[in-house]
């Protein structure tokens, strides 16, 4: 899968690579300890910020808050 | 203002389908999505939280561009919560920019099957609204049947997704096999770094194959 910014397509299968395999391997096993894909996930994220700021895809927009607020829907 | 709702059982453990859903895309069966970014990702308290951009094409028909804007590249803000303790994750996405008139409001949630755990149950519900065009109920009908076609291509998705991973697990343990061979027959202190890290690799291939064992490859 593509990235939204054509630059950061590398980082971004390096990234979901490794975020993949610590999902199934770590996470799904109760080691919540995030760190093993941090810093691939900080230059990716360097990338898709330019990015979305280059497309002018506002960021404020995407990060409206859902969660945590009324607009949130409930777990079944 | 049109609600839809719909259930489906995987045959798959909550574990799988999950495993999977972060990797729905890029699959044949949606080709609109072109493109996911994390845009935030964190653990609290023991739950994953991530935000991100979904970028996809719509194809509308010409006379209903010329109602809602001709943007062939919508948004969308899918924000996440996986509970790995609770088992379950639930997506909520939301059309950015879609076009200031339409709004749709999709939730996905993946649960163990009440009844048979072994097996999961997803949840989908969409609310599409749309306001400030005329006919507005023609497109909202228009949407909700969009929505409707896309929830089993989503379906068919995610099996096609997770009949991949399993023949990914197939063909790593083959390998495993063949490099635990070739080791054996090398030096011993090769063989022994080798099988530490390759037991770790069976180990987790045994687990989620246990057909592996009747077919003798493992």
């Amino acid at each position: 899968m593509n990235s939204v910014g054509e630059a950061c397509n590398d980082l971004k299968k390096e990234y979901d690579a490794c975020f993949n395999s610590w999902f199934s391997e770590h996470f799904l096993k109760g080691n919540t300890n995030d760190s093993m894909c941090a810093p691939l996930f900080k230059v990716y994220q360097q990338c898709v910020k330019k990015a979305m700021k280059d497309q002018n895809i506002d960021i404020q927009e995407v990060k409206k808050d859902i969660l945590g607020t009324d607009n949130e829907k409930k777990i079944p | 203002m049109k609600i839809w709702t719909s259930e489906h059982t995987f045959n798959h453990p909550w574990e799988t389908v999950a495993t999977a859903a972060w990797r729905k895309y890029p699959n044949p069966h949606n080709t609109a999505v072109i493109g996911t970014d994390v845009v935030e990702r964190k653990v609290v308290d023991g739950v994953l939280h991530t935000h991100r951009l979904v970028s996809s094409t719509w194809y509308f028909p010409r006379w209903a561009q010329a109602l809602i804007g001709s943007a062939n590249v919508c948004y969308a803000s899918e924000q996440s919560e996986v509970n790995p303790i609770s088992r379950y994750m639930i997506l909520k996405t939301i059309n950015l920019s879609f076009c200031r008139h339409i709004a749709v409001d999709e939730t996905l949630s993946y649960l163990p099957h009440p009844s048979d755990p072994s097996k999961t149950l997803l949840k989908q519900e969409a609310v599409v609204t749309v306001k400030g065009v005329p006919l507005t109920n023609y497109m909202e009908d228009l949407l909700t049947n969009k929505i409707s076609t896309n929830a089993s291509k989503g379906r068919q998705a995610m099996e096609y997704v997770i009949n991949k991973i399993d023949a990914e697990v197939k063909d790593l343990t083959r390998s495993t096999d063949e490099i635990i061979n070739h080791t054996k027959k090398s030096l011993d202190g090769i063989a022994n770094s080798a099988k530490k890290s390759m037991a770790d690799i069976s180990e987790k291939a045994k687990k989620s194959l246990d057909d592996m064992h009747k077919l003798g490859l493992s």
